[in-house]
Protein backbone atom coordinates (compact mmCIF):
# COMPACT_ATOMS: atom_id res chain seq x y z
CA UNK A 1 0.00 0.00 0.00
CA UNK A 2 1.29 3.42 -0.96
CA UNK A 3 1.69 6.16 1.64
CA UNK A 4 -0.97 8.25 -0.13
CA UNK A 5 -3.46 5.36 0.09
CA UNK A 6 -2.57 4.81 3.74
CA UNK A 7 -3.21 8.50 4.44
CA UNK A 8 -6.48 8.33 2.52
CA UNK A 9 -7.70 5.32 4.51
CA UNK A 10 -6.73 6.87 7.85
CA UNK A 11 -8.59 10.05 6.86
CA UNK A 12 -11.57 7.92 5.83
CA UNK A 13 -11.54 6.33 9.30
CA UNK A 14 -11.65 9.76 10.95
CA UNK A 15 -14.32 11.02 8.51
CA UNK A 16 -16.45 7.91 9.11
CA UNK A 17 -16.62 8.61 12.85
CA UNK A 18 -18.39 11.87 12.08
CA UNK A 19 -20.42 10.58 9.12
CA UNK A 20 -21.70 7.64 11.15
CA UNK A 21 -21.87 9.60 14.37
CA UNK A 22 -25.04 7.97 15.72
CA UNK A 23 -23.59 4.46 15.61
CA UNK A 24 -20.17 5.80 16.61
CA UNK A 25 -21.77 7.39 19.69
CA UNK A 26 -23.52 4.10 20.52
CA UNK A 27 -20.21 2.20 20.28
CA UNK A 28 -18.49 4.90 22.34
CA UNK A 29 -21.14 4.70 25.11
CA UNK A 30 -21.06 0.91 25.26
CA UNK A 31 -17.27 0.90 25.40
CA UNK A 32 -17.27 3.63 28.04
CA UNK A 33 -19.75 1.81 30.28
CA UNK A 34 -17.91 -1.50 29.85
CA UNK A 35 -14.53 0.05 30.65
CA UNK A 36 -15.96 1.83 33.69
CA UNK A 37 -17.69 -1.28 35.02
CA UNK A 38 -14.61 -3.44 34.71
CA UNK A 39 -12.18 -0.67 35.76
CA UNK A 40 -14.11 0.38 38.86
CA UNK A 41 -14.66 -3.24 39.89
CA UNK A 42 -10.92 -3.90 39.68
CA UNK A 43 -10.08 -0.70 41.60
CA UNK A 44 -12.65 -1.61 44.25
CA UNK A 45 -11.17 -5.10 44.57
CA UNK A 46 -7.59 -3.80 44.79
CA UNK A 47 -8.55 -1.33 47.50
CA UNK A 48 -10.48 -3.88 49.54
CA UNK A 49 -7.43 -6.12 49.34
CA UNK A 50 -5.12 -3.31 50.46
CA UNK A 51 -7.41 -2.40 53.36
CA UNK A 52 -7.69 -6.00 54.52
CA UNK A 53 -3.95 -6.43 54.00
CA UNK A 54 -3.29 -3.33 56.11
CA UNK A 55 -5.34 -4.66 58.97
CA UNK A 56 -3.83 -8.12 58.63
CA UNK A 57 -0.35 -6.65 58.93
CA UNK A 58 -1.13 -6.08 62.57
CA UNK A 59 -0.27 -9.71 62.89
CA UNK A 60 1.30 -9.33 66.27
CA UNK A 61 0.70 -10.95 69.59
CA UNK A 62 1.90 -9.99 73.08
CA UNK A 63 3.27 -12.79 75.24
CA UNK A 64 3.16 -11.71 78.91
CA UNK A 65 5.60 -13.47 81.20
CA UNK A 66 5.13 -14.29 84.89
CA UNK A 67 6.14 -11.53 87.34
CA UNK A 68 9.64 -11.85 88.73
CA UNK A 69 10.88 -14.15 85.94
CA UNK A 70 14.70 -13.96 86.09
CA UNK A 71 16.52 -12.40 83.16
CA UNK A 72 18.20 -15.69 82.20
CA UNK A 73 14.79 -17.35 81.92
CA UNK A 74 13.43 -14.41 79.93
CA UNK A 75 16.27 -14.88 77.44
CA UNK A 76 15.58 -18.60 77.29
CA UNK A 77 11.91 -17.96 76.52
CA UNK A 78 13.01 -15.56 73.79
CA UNK A 79 15.13 -18.29 72.22
CA UNK A 80 12.28 -20.82 72.50
CA UNK A 81 9.89 -18.37 70.80
CA UNK A 82 12.31 -17.97 67.90
CA UNK A 83 12.34 -21.73 67.32
CA UNK A 84 8.54 -21.97 67.01
CA UNK A 85 7.27 -22.41 63.47
CA UNK A 86 5.54 -19.39 61.89
CA UNK A 87 7.07 -16.87 64.37
CA UNK A 88 8.75 -14.30 62.14
CA UNK A 89 10.04 -11.81 64.73
CA UNK A 90 10.52 -11.68 68.45
CA UNK A 91 11.08 -8.52 70.47
CA UNK A 92 11.38 -8.04 74.20
CA UNK A 93 9.03 -5.47 75.66
CA UNK A 94 9.93 -4.99 79.31
CA UNK A 95 7.50 -3.89 82.02
CA UNK A 96 9.52 -0.67 82.43
CA UNK A 97 9.20 0.12 78.69
CA UNK A 98 5.48 -0.53 78.88
CA UNK A 99 5.19 1.81 81.87
CA UNK A 100 7.11 4.56 80.03
CA UNK A 101 4.78 4.18 77.04
CA UNK A 102 1.76 4.55 79.31
CA UNK A 103 3.31 7.64 80.91
CA UNK A 104 3.80 9.24 77.50
CA UNK A 105 0.31 8.40 76.35
CA UNK A 106 -1.41 9.52 79.54
CA UNK A 107 0.00 13.00 80.31
CA UNK A 108 -2.92 13.90 82.57
CA UNK A 109 -2.04 11.16 85.04
CA UNK A 110 1.57 12.23 85.80
CA UNK A 111 0.87 12.25 89.56
CA UNK A 112 -0.30 8.68 89.57
CA UNK A 113 2.77 7.52 87.68
CA UNK A 114 5.08 9.50 90.00
CA UNK A 115 3.60 7.75 93.05
CA UNK A 116 4.40 4.41 91.44
CA UNK A 117 8.03 5.22 90.76
CA UNK A 118 9.46 3.30 93.70
CA UNK A 119 7.37 0.22 93.04
CA UNK A 120 8.91 -2.70 91.17
CA UNK A 121 7.27 -5.01 88.63
CA UNK A 122 4.13 -2.98 88.16
CA UNK A 123 3.76 -4.38 84.69
CA UNK A 124 5.04 -7.80 83.63
CA UNK A 125 7.79 -8.24 81.03
CA UNK A 126 6.53 -9.39 77.64
CA UNK A 127 7.56 -10.44 74.19
CA UNK A 128 6.07 -8.92 71.05
CA UNK A 129 5.95 -11.52 68.31
CA UNK A 130 4.88 -11.38 64.65
CA UNK A 131 3.68 -14.37 62.69
CA UNK A 132 4.47 -15.11 59.04
CA UNK A 133 1.18 -16.80 58.14
CA UNK A 134 -1.78 -15.07 59.70
CA UNK A 135 -4.09 -18.05 59.08
CA UNK A 136 -1.94 -20.19 61.42
CA UNK A 137 -2.05 -17.61 64.24
CA UNK A 138 -4.23 -19.74 66.59
CA UNK A 139 -2.02 -22.82 66.24
CA UNK A 140 1.14 -20.77 66.85
CA UNK A 141 -0.27 -19.11 69.96
CA UNK A 142 -1.31 -22.50 71.34
CA UNK A 143 2.32 -23.62 71.13
CA UNK A 144 3.45 -20.37 72.81
CA UNK A 145 1.06 -20.85 75.71
CA UNK A 146 2.62 -24.22 76.50
CA UNK A 147 5.98 -22.60 77.30
CA UNK A 148 6.53 -22.50 81.10
CA UNK A 149 6.52 -19.02 82.72
CA UNK A 150 4.17 -17.59 80.09
CA UNK A 151 1.47 -15.69 81.99
CA UNK A 152 -0.91 -15.15 79.12
CA UNK A 153 -1.15 -14.27 75.45
CA UNK A 154 -3.04 -11.40 73.84
CA UNK A 155 -3.86 -11.30 70.12
CA UNK A 156 -6.70 -10.24 67.86
CA UNK A 157 -6.89 -13.79 66.45
CA UNK A 158 -10.69 -13.98 66.13
CA UNK A 159 -10.75 -10.68 64.18
CA UNK A 160 -7.87 -11.84 62.02
CA UNK A 161 -9.62 -15.09 61.20
CA UNK A 162 -12.67 -13.09 60.19
CA UNK A 163 -10.56 -10.85 57.92
CA UNK A 164 -8.80 -13.79 56.34
CA UNK A 165 -12.15 -15.34 55.52
CA UNK A 166 -13.46 -11.97 54.28
CA UNK A 167 -10.47 -11.62 51.95
CA UNK A 168 -11.06 -15.10 50.54
CA UNK A 169 -14.76 -14.37 49.91
CA UNK A 170 -14.01 -10.92 48.42
CA UNK A 171 -11.43 -12.46 46.06
CA UNK A 172 -13.88 -15.10 44.83
CA UNK A 173 -16.85 -12.75 44.51
CA UNK A 174 -14.83 -9.94 42.90
CA UNK A 175 -13.18 -12.33 40.42
CA UNK A 176 -16.58 -13.76 39.46
CA UNK A 177 -18.08 -10.27 39.03
CA UNK A 178 -15.11 -9.02 36.97
CA UNK A 179 -15.16 -12.10 34.71
CA UNK A 180 -18.96 -11.79 34.27
CA UNK A 181 -18.62 -8.07 33.48
CA UNK A 182 -15.87 -8.76 30.96
CA UNK A 183 -18.01 -11.36 29.20
CA UNK A 184 -21.12 -9.15 29.21
CA UNK A 185 -19.06 -6.18 27.96
CA UNK A 186 -17.55 -8.21 25.14
CA UNK A 187 -21.00 -9.42 24.05
CA UNK A 188 -22.48 -5.90 24.12
CA UNK A 189 -19.47 -4.38 22.35
CA UNK A 190 -19.52 -7.10 19.72
CA UNK A 191 -23.26 -6.58 19.09
CA UNK A 192 -22.95 -2.80 18.91
CA UNK A 193 -20.03 -2.84 16.47
CA UNK A 194 -21.82 -5.53 14.46
CA UNK A 195 -24.92 -3.33 14.27
CA UNK A 196 -22.74 -0.39 13.27
CA UNK A 197 -21.09 -2.38 10.48
CA UNK A 198 -24.40 -4.04 9.50
CA UNK A 199 -25.88 -0.62 8.80
CA UNK A 200 -23.06 -0.14 6.28
CA UNK A 201 -23.14 -3.57 4.61
CA UNK A 202 -24.31 -1.97 1.35
CA UNK A 203 -21.27 0.29 1.36
CA UNK A 204 -19.05 -2.75 1.93
CA UNK A 205 -20.67 -4.67 -0.95
CA UNK A 206 -20.17 -1.69 -3.29
CA UNK A 207 -16.51 -1.48 -2.33
CA UNK A 208 -16.10 -5.16 -3.09
CA UNK A 209 -17.83 -4.88 -6.45
CA UNK A 210 -15.32 -2.28 -7.63
CA UNK A 211 -12.39 -4.50 -6.68
CA UNK A 212 -11.43 -3.30 -3.20
CA UNK A 213 -9.44 -5.86 -1.23
CA UNK A 214 -10.65 -6.99 2.19
CA UNK A 215 -7.84 -5.10 3.91
CA UNK A 216 -8.65 -1.91 2.00
CA UNK A 217 -12.27 -2.17 3.22
CA UNK A 218 -11.35 -3.13 6.78
CA UNK A 219 -8.70 -0.49 7.43
CA UNK A 220 -11.01 2.55 7.83
CA UNK A 221 -13.25 0.43 10.11
CA UNK A 222 -10.16 -0.44 12.15
CA UNK A 223 -9.25 3.25 12.51
CA UNK A 224 -12.85 4.18 13.27
CA UNK A 225 -13.12 1.52 16.00
CA UNK A 226 -9.79 2.60 17.45
CA UNK A 227 -10.87 6.25 17.64
CA UNK A 228 -14.14 5.30 19.37
CA UNK A 229 -12.24 3.09 21.80
CA UNK A 230 -9.60 5.73 22.46
CA UNK A 231 -12.25 8.37 23.20
CA UNK A 232 -14.07 5.94 25.50
CA UNK A 233 -10.75 5.27 27.28
CA UNK A 234 -10.11 9.00 27.78
CA UNK A 235 -13.62 9.62 29.12
CA UNK A 236 -13.44 6.54 31.35
CA UNK A 237 -10.17 7.92 32.80
CA UNK A 238 -11.72 11.31 33.52
CA UNK A 239 -14.85 9.80 35.10
CA UNK A 240 -12.83 7.35 37.19
CA UNK A 241 -10.47 10.10 38.33
CA UNK A 242 -13.38 12.30 39.39
CA UNK A 243 -15.38 9.51 41.09
CA UNK A 244 -12.34 8.00 42.80
CA UNK A 245 -11.09 11.29 44.21
CA UNK A 246 -14.58 12.20 45.42
CA UNK A 247 -14.85 8.87 47.23
CA UNK A 248 -11.37 9.23 48.75
CA UNK A 249 -12.34 12.70 50.04
CA UNK A 250 -15.58 11.32 51.46
CA UNK A 251 -13.79 8.48 53.24
CA UNK A 252 -11.22 10.97 54.58
CA UNK A 253 -14.00 12.83 56.41
CA UNK A 254 -14.78 9.82 58.59
CA UNK A 255 -11.94 9.68 61.15
CA UNK A 256 -13.29 6.46 62.58
CA UNK A 257 -12.61 4.62 59.30
CA UNK A 258 -8.95 5.61 59.51
CA UNK A 259 -8.65 4.50 63.12
CA UNK A 260 -9.91 0.99 62.39
CA UNK A 261 -7.86 0.84 59.20
CA UNK A 262 -10.71 1.11 56.67
CA UNK A 263 -9.53 4.47 55.38
CA UNK A 264 -6.39 2.95 53.97
CA UNK A 265 -7.31 3.48 50.25
CA UNK A 266 -4.66 3.89 47.53
CA UNK A 267 -4.27 7.56 46.47
CA UNK A 268 -5.22 8.17 42.81
CA UNK A 269 -1.84 9.68 41.90
CA UNK A 270 -0.28 6.26 42.58
CA UNK A 271 -2.61 4.33 40.28
CA UNK A 272 -3.53 7.15 37.85
CA UNK A 273 -0.92 6.44 35.13
CA UNK A 274 -1.61 2.70 34.99
CA UNK A 275 -5.40 3.30 35.05
CA UNK A 276 -5.14 5.82 32.17
CA UNK A 277 -2.85 3.57 30.14
CA UNK A 278 -5.05 0.50 30.70
CA UNK A 279 -8.26 2.33 29.80
CA UNK A 280 -6.86 3.96 26.66
CA UNK A 281 -5.01 0.88 25.40
CA UNK A 282 -7.81 -1.53 26.22
CA UNK A 283 -10.46 0.81 24.78
CA UNK A 284 -8.54 1.34 21.52
CA UNK A 285 -7.77 -2.36 21.20
CA UNK A 286 -11.32 -3.57 21.87
CA UNK A 287 -12.77 -0.88 19.58
CA UNK A 288 -10.42 -1.69 16.71
CA UNK A 289 -10.62 -5.48 17.00
CA UNK A 290 -14.41 -5.38 17.48
CA UNK A 291 -14.85 -3.37 14.27
CA UNK A 292 -12.53 -5.54 12.22
CA UNK A 293 -14.14 -8.79 13.44
CA UNK A 294 -17.59 -7.41 12.61
CA UNK A 295 -16.51 -6.42 9.08
CA UNK A 296 -15.20 -9.95 8.54
CA UNK A 297 -18.72 -11.29 9.02
CA UNK A 298 -20.05 -8.97 6.31
CA UNK A 299 -17.20 -9.64 3.92
CA UNK A 300 -18.11 -13.32 4.15
CA UNK A 301 -21.83 -12.50 3.91
CA UNK A 302 -21.22 -10.63 0.69
CA UNK A 303 -19.31 -13.51 -0.89
CA UNK A 304 -22.04 -15.97 0.03
CA UNK A 305 -25.11 -13.94 -0.82
CA UNK A 306 -24.42 -11.68 -3.74
CA UNK B 1 -13.62 -11.00 -24.05
CA UNK B 2 -16.39 -13.01 -22.37
CA UNK B 3 -16.81 -16.71 -22.99
CA UNK B 4 -19.12 -19.24 -21.35
CA UNK B 5 -18.76 -22.92 -22.20
CA UNK B 6 -21.65 -25.22 -21.24
CA UNK B 7 -22.29 -23.32 -18.01
CA UNK B 8 -24.96 -24.42 -15.56
CA UNK B 9 -25.82 -22.69 -12.27
CA UNK B 10 -28.16 -24.17 -9.68
CA UNK B 11 -28.99 -22.32 -6.45
CA UNK B 12 -28.40 -24.77 -3.63
CA UNK B 13 -30.93 -23.17 -1.29
CA UNK B 14 -33.88 -23.40 -3.67
CA UNK B 15 -32.70 -26.06 -6.09
CA UNK B 16 -33.62 -23.76 -9.01
CA UNK B 17 -31.46 -24.12 -12.11
CA UNK B 18 -30.89 -20.49 -13.10
CA UNK B 19 -28.62 -21.19 -16.09
CA UNK B 20 -28.69 -24.41 -18.03
CA UNK B 21 -25.85 -25.44 -20.32
CA UNK B 22 -25.26 -21.90 -21.59
CA UNK B 23 -22.53 -21.26 -24.12
CA UNK B 24 -21.83 -17.83 -25.57
CA UNK B 25 -18.93 -15.68 -26.62
CA UNK B 26 -18.66 -11.88 -26.71
CA UNK B 27 -15.56 -10.67 -28.53
CA UNK B 28 -13.42 -7.69 -27.52
CA UNK B 29 -14.99 -4.40 -28.62
CA UNK B 30 -18.49 -5.84 -29.10
CA UNK B 31 -21.74 -4.30 -27.84
CA UNK B 32 -24.39 -6.84 -26.90
CA UNK B 33 -27.83 -6.49 -25.36
CA UNK B 34 -28.91 -9.27 -23.01
CA UNK B 35 -32.68 -9.46 -22.78
CA UNK B 36 -35.15 -11.74 -21.06
CA UNK B 37 -38.05 -11.79 -18.62
CA UNK B 38 -37.64 -11.53 -14.85
CA UNK B 39 -36.25 -14.77 -13.47
CA UNK B 40 -34.90 -15.82 -16.85
CA UNK B 41 -31.29 -15.95 -15.56
CA UNK B 42 -29.97 -12.50 -16.60
CA UNK B 43 -28.96 -11.50 -13.07
CA UNK B 44 -27.34 -14.87 -12.50
CA UNK B 45 -25.30 -14.31 -15.66
CA UNK B 46 -24.05 -10.97 -14.31
CA UNK B 47 -23.17 -12.44 -10.91
CA UNK B 48 -21.30 -15.15 -12.71
CA UNK B 49 -19.35 -12.64 -14.78
CA UNK B 50 -18.49 -10.63 -11.66
CA UNK B 51 -17.40 -13.80 -9.85
CA UNK B 52 -20.04 -13.25 -7.22
CA UNK B 53 -21.16 -16.83 -7.66
CA UNK B 54 -19.63 -19.93 -9.15
CA UNK B 55 -20.88 -22.17 -11.94
CA UNK B 56 -21.77 -25.71 -10.93
CA UNK B 57 -20.73 -26.90 -14.37
CA UNK B 58 -18.83 -25.49 -17.34
CA UNK B 59 -16.14 -22.85 -17.83
CA UNK B 60 -16.30 -19.05 -17.59
CA UNK B 61 -13.63 -16.76 -19.06
CA UNK B 62 -13.66 -12.97 -18.63
CA UNK B 63 -10.87 -10.63 -19.72
CA UNK B 64 -8.41 -13.51 -19.81
CA UNK B 65 -9.29 -14.80 -16.32
CA UNK B 66 -10.56 -18.35 -15.93
CA UNK B 67 -13.24 -17.66 -13.31
CA UNK B 68 -13.82 -21.33 -12.54
CA UNK B 69 -10.24 -21.59 -11.27
CA UNK B 70 -9.79 -18.04 -9.92
CA UNK B 71 -8.55 -17.97 -6.33
CA UNK B 72 -10.44 -15.85 -3.78
CA UNK B 73 -7.52 -13.53 -3.18
CA UNK B 74 -7.33 -12.78 -6.92
CA UNK B 75 -11.01 -11.72 -7.14
CA UNK B 76 -10.39 -8.00 -6.35
CA UNK B 77 -7.65 -7.89 -9.01
CA UNK B 78 -10.04 -9.43 -11.57
CA UNK B 79 -12.91 -7.06 -10.69
CA UNK B 80 -10.68 -4.10 -11.43
CA UNK B 81 -10.70 -5.15 -15.09
CA UNK B 82 -14.47 -4.75 -15.37
CA UNK B 83 -16.79 -1.83 -14.83
CA UNK B 84 -20.33 -2.44 -13.62
CA UNK B 85 -23.37 -0.16 -13.71
CA UNK B 86 -26.33 -1.29 -11.61
CA UNK B 87 -30.01 -0.43 -11.91
CA UNK B 88 -29.99 0.88 -8.29
CA UNK B 89 -26.74 2.81 -8.99
CA UNK B 90 -25.01 1.50 -5.85
CA UNK B 91 -23.23 4.74 -5.01
CA UNK B 92 -21.70 5.18 -1.56
CA UNK B 93 -24.10 7.58 0.16
CA UNK B 94 -21.58 9.39 2.35
CA UNK B 95 -19.10 10.11 -0.46
CA UNK B 96 -19.47 12.96 -2.92
CA UNK B 97 -19.76 12.38 -6.68
CA UNK B 98 -16.02 13.06 -7.04
CA UNK B 99 -15.13 10.72 -4.17
CA UNK B 100 -17.41 7.94 -5.42
CA UNK B 101 -15.65 8.00 -8.77
CA UNK B 102 -12.17 8.47 -7.31
CA UNK B 103 -12.75 5.54 -4.95
CA UNK B 104 -12.17 3.05 -7.78
CA UNK B 105 -8.76 4.60 -8.50
CA UNK B 106 -7.84 4.69 -4.82
CA UNK B 107 -8.61 0.97 -4.63
CA UNK B 108 -5.92 0.29 -7.23
CA UNK B 109 -3.41 2.57 -5.49
CA UNK B 110 -3.45 5.06 -8.39
CA UNK B 111 -1.19 8.10 -7.92
CA UNK B 112 -2.95 11.29 -6.73
CA UNK B 113 -1.90 13.04 -9.90
CA UNK B 114 -3.73 10.46 -12.01
CA UNK B 115 -6.84 10.69 -9.80
CA UNK B 116 -6.89 14.49 -10.12
CA UNK B 117 -6.65 14.21 -13.88
CA UNK B 118 -8.83 11.20 -14.65
CA UNK B 119 -11.85 11.87 -12.38
CA UNK B 120 -12.75 15.32 -13.78
CA UNK B 121 -12.30 13.87 -17.29
CA UNK B 122 -14.88 11.08 -16.81
CA UNK B 123 -17.19 13.48 -14.98
CA UNK B 124 -17.17 15.75 -18.00
CA UNK B 125 -17.69 12.71 -20.25
CA UNK B 126 -21.03 11.97 -18.53
CA UNK B 127 -21.90 15.64 -17.99
CA UNK B 128 -21.46 15.77 -14.22
CA UNK B 129 -18.59 18.28 -14.06
CA UNK B 130 -20.74 20.71 -12.03
CA UNK B 131 -21.84 18.10 -9.49
CA UNK B 132 -18.44 17.08 -8.12
CA UNK B 133 -19.22 18.09 -4.53
CA UNK B 134 -22.80 16.81 -4.45
CA UNK B 135 -23.78 13.73 -2.48
CA UNK B 136 -25.80 10.99 -4.26
CA UNK B 137 -28.95 12.00 -2.35
CA UNK B 138 -28.69 15.47 -3.95
CA UNK B 139 -28.75 14.07 -7.51
CA UNK B 140 -31.65 13.09 -9.78
CA UNK B 141 -32.04 9.45 -10.87
CA UNK B 142 -30.45 10.19 -14.24
CA UNK B 143 -27.51 11.99 -12.61
CA UNK B 144 -26.97 9.15 -10.18
CA UNK B 145 -26.94 6.70 -13.07
CA UNK B 146 -24.40 8.85 -14.94
CA UNK B 147 -22.29 9.01 -11.80
CA UNK B 148 -22.41 5.20 -11.60
CA UNK B 149 -21.39 5.06 -15.26
CA UNK B 150 -18.49 7.44 -14.64
CA UNK B 151 -17.36 5.26 -11.75
CA UNK B 152 -17.51 2.17 -13.98
CA UNK B 153 -15.45 3.94 -16.66
CA UNK B 154 -12.83 5.74 -14.60
CA UNK B 155 -10.59 2.70 -14.46
CA UNK B 156 -10.75 2.31 -18.24
CA UNK B 157 -12.09 -1.25 -18.00
CA UNK B 158 -11.89 -3.72 -20.87
CA UNK B 159 -15.47 -4.83 -20.21
CA UNK B 160 -18.43 -2.77 -19.05
CA UNK B 161 -21.45 -4.63 -17.69
CA UNK B 162 -24.61 -2.55 -17.41
CA UNK B 163 -27.39 -4.22 -15.41
CA UNK B 164 -30.72 -2.57 -16.33
CA UNK B 165 -29.04 0.86 -16.38
CA UNK B 166 -32.16 2.48 -17.87
CA UNK B 167 -34.58 0.84 -15.44
CA UNK B 168 -34.95 3.84 -13.14
CA UNK B 169 -34.65 6.76 -15.59
CA UNK B 170 -37.19 8.29 -17.96
CA UNK B 171 -37.23 7.11 -21.64
CA UNK B 172 -35.47 10.18 -23.02
CA UNK B 173 -32.58 9.79 -20.60
CA UNK B 174 -32.53 6.05 -21.25
CA UNK B 175 -31.89 6.61 -24.94
CA UNK B 176 -29.21 9.18 -24.11
CA UNK B 177 -27.55 6.72 -21.79
CA UNK B 178 -27.42 4.00 -24.46
CA UNK B 179 -26.00 6.50 -26.94
CA UNK B 180 -23.34 7.32 -24.35
CA UNK B 181 -22.58 3.61 -23.98
CA UNK B 182 -22.32 3.30 -27.75
CA UNK B 183 -19.83 6.16 -27.76
CA UNK B 184 -17.76 4.38 -25.09
CA UNK B 185 -17.99 1.16 -27.11
CA UNK B 186 -16.67 3.02 -30.13
CA UNK B 187 -13.52 3.72 -28.12
CA UNK B 188 -12.92 -0.04 -27.75
CA UNK B 189 -14.66 -1.03 -24.51
CA UNK B 190 -16.68 -4.25 -24.70
CA UNK B 191 -20.21 -3.64 -23.45
CA UNK B 192 -22.77 -6.09 -22.17
CA UNK B 193 -26.06 -4.38 -21.40
CA UNK B 194 -28.86 -6.24 -19.65
CA UNK B 195 -32.28 -4.71 -20.21
CA UNK B 196 -36.04 -5.22 -20.16
CA UNK B 197 -36.65 -2.44 -22.65
CA UNK B 198 -37.30 -4.45 -25.84
CA UNK B 199 -38.47 -1.41 -27.76
CA UNK B 200 -35.23 0.40 -27.07
CA UNK B 201 -33.24 -2.66 -28.12
CA UNK B 202 -35.17 -2.79 -31.41
CA UNK B 203 -34.46 0.92 -31.87
CA UNK B 204 -30.69 0.60 -31.50
CA UNK B 205 -30.29 -2.88 -32.93
CA UNK B 206 -27.01 -4.82 -32.75
CA UNK B 207 -26.28 -8.14 -31.10
CA UNK B 208 -29.19 -9.41 -29.03
CA UNK B 209 -28.83 -12.33 -26.62
CA UNK B 210 -32.22 -13.50 -25.35
CA UNK B 211 -32.23 -15.68 -22.25
CA UNK B 212 -35.33 -17.62 -21.30
CA UNK B 213 -35.63 -20.12 -18.43
CA UNK B 214 -31.86 -20.25 -18.08
CA UNK B 215 -31.14 -20.95 -21.72
CA UNK B 216 -29.95 -18.77 -24.62
CA UNK B 217 -32.92 -18.94 -27.00
CA UNK B 218 -31.81 -16.19 -29.41
CA UNK B 219 -28.38 -14.80 -30.22
CA UNK B 220 -28.24 -12.76 -33.42
CA UNK B 221 -27.42 -9.34 -34.78
CA UNK B 222 -30.45 -7.32 -35.82
CA UNK B 223 -30.67 -4.00 -37.61
CA UNK B 224 -31.81 -0.98 -35.61
CA UNK B 225 -34.34 1.73 -36.49
CA UNK B 226 -31.74 3.68 -38.43
CA UNK B 227 -30.77 0.63 -40.51
CA UNK B 228 -34.43 -0.16 -41.22
CA UNK B 229 -35.07 3.45 -42.23
CA UNK B 230 -32.34 3.19 -44.84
Amino acid sequence: MKLSSFRYLVRQGFDNVWKNRVMAFASFCVLLVSLLLVGISILFYININVIIGGIENRNEAIIYLNYETPQSRIDEIGETLRTIDNVSSVKLYTGDEALDDYKNKMDDFTDVFESLENEEDILPDAYLIHVADISKMSKTLKAVQEIPDVLNVRSPDAFIELLTEARRVVTIVASAIIIALLIVSMVIISNTTRASVFSRRREISIMQSVGATKNFIRFPFFIEGMINGFMAGVFATLLTWFTYNSLVKLIGRFEVLNVIGLGNVIPYRKIGPIVTLSYVLLGSLIGAIGSVLSTRVHLKYRAANM
Amino acid sequence: MVELKNVSVTYESTGVEALSDVSLKVEDGEFAFVIGRSGSGKSTLIKLLMKELDANKGEVYVNGYDLTKLKKRKIPEFRRTIGVVFQDYRLIDNLTVYENIAFVLRVIDAPRKQIRKRVPYVMSLVGLQDKADCYPSELSGGEQQRCALARALVNDPALLIADEPTGNVDPELAYELVELLQGINACGTTILMVTHAHEMVRHFGGRIINISEGEVVFDEVIGGAEVEAQ
